[in-house]
């Protein structure tokens, strides 16, 4: 005789016993209403890299909100196990975008991993390291400065050539040697250079005023793209400000559980850019945050309020040219080009068009589109330094897809661009690594110069 | 390879090590937290724990984590994409799943005999990517097919959107190496020749829910690429002319593609989801219809089609003016049972067949349904070939209702069958079904087929529990239903 339905969901081992309540013991846990809209239907799952590559469910989108869904129903434990899963996802938000309601995943994975790391502190070396950074390092303007000052004497000096020589990066772990590869030469942060400005004019007449983020990484590592940034703003008649008291965004922070930080950076950031109607952000990474400070605030009305008038100033800078109008460069940049989608920017903040229409109003470019341009190269904020091996795996599908004869492949992410130019370095490939306002500046660079020439011409004739 | 935890050390279980020391450490999932993914699949009513999840990475694996569950009577399943709206991968006995995941490759492809090869876990929608290239496709089109996999779609003998014109998964097997339930490897119609003597074994797999055996190897027929294609989208000011236009278009002896509809609250959940189009909101019905093959004809096609539509009253209808266009139209109706997310925290979807004719009929009656149960039912199906989806919107977490839910879903399956219809279209009978198997099957007729899957899988140790109802009175199973449902 068979066995009764009831008996054999019984004999199946029912998940929990007591699944009255919840397993998340601290504030600010994972939002209900967000996993409320998830059908477990799997349409995410083919555009999740973790599934893709490890193929199991636990590691896919939809695995990870009924893991969050099942702390909540008391089906699971906040621990290791769970951890697991949370921590190996990149935060890419590609399942965002595949998904048929919008499902916040990204944002569950977010405050799930506040749950993680309040009741389950970093310990040990990893603890160390990570509060280093994430504490004592990237809030602080005037250490990243000393930073960005040692990295240029550690560049300038000879040490660096030194150390690549003597093969001491052997004694590195594989990743942070191939990153150290591919160090990108420090400048001096725009944050010092123009400290003693109150704004940097417009070139013309100013049609519109503009505040900048300078990041904290993108103003040591990538000061050139910042100074870019600048030039192409006011070459386009905006009066640029770089607000002092600004700071990190907290982007890595909230991504790594520390949500606590990330809420005491967004207010001093929603402070310093007070009083101004547009804050534009060249890292997309650091803008998706900005616009998502009102997810820090859920149970805060008072700063809710703040965050959510503050985040709706934020802009990317590809889209705010693309928005306000820029000049259309005359000289050519002859480069076979392509674009590569920034997570943050595709999946989090929908910007796609825009950067393509900008490389391609540059004359002279020949723009191809790369296959699945929007798929996580695997930096994913720090992930590529705390989940080498996946992000490893992330990257080396990223780059098959990248076409062969390709001479730049443009972005609009610092993480991207390191990751990006780890691969370039490791598959032997040529392309060089740009952001999308550094083609642009080139090119009205170009102009500058061709009008230069050709006054010296015309006034040498005369 | 990619966990940075350690493992915890808790004492493996005897036949979890030795199905570990078959497809390695890496490849076995048997803690609570791990499994907890795998409680169930697109059909998320009801859920239980599987003892343990492998992932093969080809046959011989396969077959070997399949004799070792024969020979110690472990109960085992198969599972693809996990995207099923029946449960048929749900384990509902503590089974060990075999996830055909890591077996995702396409294998070879024959231009000149149009024809592929795959492995199961390999994607419906990569297939037709690999090879639109040279003017190719794969013809069934399940909405999943972005993600679901063509293993899955054997076992459910899936359709689609198009299937209409150029049928169901069954149309486009044509060869299959199987898994049976002792671990023997078997190849029905191996090189894809079609019209092999004999019994018709590839039909009988095909759509046989994973009861019969695991598919390890398929080879489909590709279709060169139609020439030509139109497609034509209707707005109704309600659903009577919607249906009439359908029955309409057929009767005018044409044959599209696709032939969907889609009524008022369907559209008001699309519009809340990811890929809105832009709908009226006052509408009472849409269709979406598409007609394909060589460019001569196809013109004349659509004209008639729009004067069909015409004359039964439509308030708009326009023709795809880019692919663009039409792709917005497509994905707006792909992802619809789960844009259902969007305006409902769970949705039951059902999926009856009937005579074209009967629809408006039909159509009243889910509505009465939905009035009865307090539930709101939204309709997305292929209207062209009878296949209703009425989806049951409704909130597991107010007590009660999923058991509403399943009732009204019951009742929408009874007046399908009520007018000479069916109990499935597509998705299969898996947990969901099997008692409405009865709608439409006598005592005698389910004893027989239970007596072909002894033959196949004798101790019923593969998917046990699925495809027939279990217990022998119909009312026994449904109280039993509700129990379980009131103590989740």
């Amino acid at each position: 005789m068979a066995k009764s339905l009831a008996a054999q969901l019984e004999e199946a081992a029912p998940p929990c016993a007591d699944n009255s309540s919840s397993n998340y013991l601290l504030m600010d846990h994972p939002d209900e209403n967000k996993w409320a809209d998830c059908v477990h239907c799997g349409m995410c799952l083919e555009s999740c890299p973790t599934y893709l590559e490890t193929g199991k469910e636990q590691h896919s989108p939809r695995g990870r909100v009924h893991l969050i869904k099942s702390v909540a129903e008391g089906k699971l434990n906040v621990n290791a196990q769970f951890a697991d899963p949370v921590f190996q996802c990149l935060d890419c938000r590609a399942c965002t975008t595949a998904c048929p309601a919008d499902v916040d995943v990204g944002g569950l994975i977010e405050e799930a991993r506040g749950q993680v790391r309040k009741a389950m502190p970093l310990k040990g070396w990893k603890g160390a390291v990570s509060s280093f950074f994430l504490k004592g390092l990237f809030p602080h303007p005037e250490r990243m400065q000393t930073v960005s000052g040692l990295l240029k004497f550690y560049q300038k000096s000879g040490i660096q050539s030194a150390v690549r020589k003597t093969g001491a990066l052997n004694i590195m772990p594989a990743h942070l040697a191939d990153m150290e590869a591919i160090m990108p030469e420090v400048k001096q942060p725009v944050q010092k250079k123009y400290k003693d400005y109150k704004f940097i004019p417009a070139k013309g007449n100013p049609k519109a005023r503009v505040a900048m983020l300078t990041g904290c990484i993108m103003d040591v590592m990538f000061s050139d793209i910042n100074e870019s940034t600048i030039n192409v703003l006011t070459h386009n008649d905006n009066d640029v400000v770089i607000p002092k008291n600004q700071t990190c965004c907290g982007a890595l922070h909230v991504h790594a559980g520390d949500r606590d930080m990330g809420r005491k950076l967004a207010k001093q950031n929603i402070e310093a850019f007070q009083g101004e109607e547009k804050v534009v952000v060249n890292a997309a990474g650091c803008g998706c945050a900005l616009k998502e400070y009102p997810e820090l605030f859920k149970d805060d009305p008072e700063w809710k309020a703040k965050a959510e008038l503050f985040s709706e100033k934020v802009e990317d800078i590809s889209k705010y040219l693309y928005d306000t109008g820029y000049e259309k460069p005359i000289s050519t940049v002859n480069k076979k080009i392509t674009y590569h989608d920034a997570c943050h920017l595709a999946h989090g903040q929908g910007v796609r068009h825009e950067p393509r229409q900008l490389l391609q109003d540059i004359p002279g470019v020949e723009y191809t589109e790369m296959a699945n341009a929007d798929t996580c190269c695997g930096s994913a904020g720090i992930y590529n330094i705390t989940n080498p091996e996946m992000a490893g795996a992330v990257l080396e599908r990223k780059m098959e897809n990248v076409p062969d004869e390709i001479e730049m492949i443009s972005m609009g992410n610092p993480g991207c661009m390191l990751q990006m130019a780890m691969g370039v370095q490791k598959y032997g490939r040529r392309s060089e690594i740009v952001h999308t306002v550094q083609l642009l500046d080139w090119a009205y660079q170009k102009d500058q110069e061709n009008i230069g020439a050709n006054q010296e011409a015309t006034s040498s004739k005369g | 390879m990619f966990r940075s935890r350690k493992k915890k050390q808790t004492r493996k279980d005897v036949h979890v090590a030795q199905l570990e020391a078959i497809v390695g450490p890496t490849e076995i999932l048997y803690e609570k937290e791990d499994l907890l993914s795998y409680d169930c699949d697109g059909f998320t009513v009801h859920k239980a724990m599987p003892k343990a999840v492998v992932f093969p990475k080809n046959t011989e694996e396969v077959a070997a984590i399949v004799r070792y569950c024969s020979v110690h009577d472990l109960p085992f399943l198969a599972r693809g994409a996990g995207t099923g709206l029946s449960g048929g991968a749900i384990p509902l006995n503590g089974e060990v799943i075999i996830s055909l995941g890591k077996m995702r490759n396409l294998l070879s492809v024959d231009y000149e005999n149009r024809q592929a090869v795959v492995q199961p876990g390999f994607v419906n929608l990569k297939l037709t990517n690999s090879i639109s290239s040279k003017g190719y496709y794969y013809a069934p089109d399940p909405s999943s097919q972005y993600v679901c996999t063509i293993g899955g779609n054997v076992a459910e003998n899936a359709g689609g959107a198009h299937c209409l014109k150029y049928g169901v998964t069954t149309n486009h097997i044509l060869g299959l190496e199987v898994v049976l339930p002792n671990g023997e490897v078997i190849e029905i119609s191996d090189g894809g020749i079609p019209d092999s003597p004999g019994y018709d074994l590839m039909g009988l797999l095909t759509g046989s829910e994973g009861t019969l055996g695991i598919v390890t190897k398929i080879t489909v027929r590709i279709l060169k690429n139609p020439q030509g294609k139109q497609t034509v989208l209707a707005y109704f000011d309600n659903v009577e002319d919607g249906s009439r236009a359908v029955s309409g278009i057929i009767s005018a002896g044409i044959v599209p593609a696709a032939l969907e509809m889609m009524d008022k609250t369907a559209i008001e959940g699309v519009e809340a989801g990811a890929y809105p189009v832009g709908h009226p909101k006052d509408i009472d019905a849409l269709l979406l219809i598409e007609v394909d093959g060589i460019k001569a004809g196809i013109d004349e096609q659509i004209e008639e089609i729009l004067a069909v539509c015409k004359s039964r009253n439509v308030r708009e209808v326009k023709v795809a003016e880019s692919e663009e266009e039409r792709g917005k139209w497509w994905a707006n109706r792909k992802t619809g049972f789960g844009a259902m997310g969007a305006i409902s925290p769970d949705y039951l979807v059902q999926d009856g067949v009937i005579p074209r004719s009967k629809l408006p009929e039909v159509l009243k009656r889910i509505s009465e349904i939905s009035k009865e149960s307090g539930l709101r039912i939204a309709n997305i199906f292929h209207a062209g070939d009878g296949n209703l989806h009425p989806l049951i919107l409704f909130d597991s977490r107010v007590p009660g209702e999923t058991e509403k839910a399943l009732e009204a879903g019951t009742a929408c399956l009874k007046a399908c069958a009520d007018v000479g219809g069916s109990i499935t279209g597509e998705h299969g009978v898996g947990i969901e079904k099997k008692e409405e198997m009865r709608f439409i099957f006598t005592d005698e007729e389910l004893e027989a087929q239970t007596r072909i899957r002894e033959v196949f899988n004798p101790d019923d140790l593969l998917n046990k529990g699925k495809l027939f109802p279990t217990p022998s009175r119909c009312m026994d199973v449904k109280k039993v239903v509700k129990d379980t449902v009131a103590a989740k």
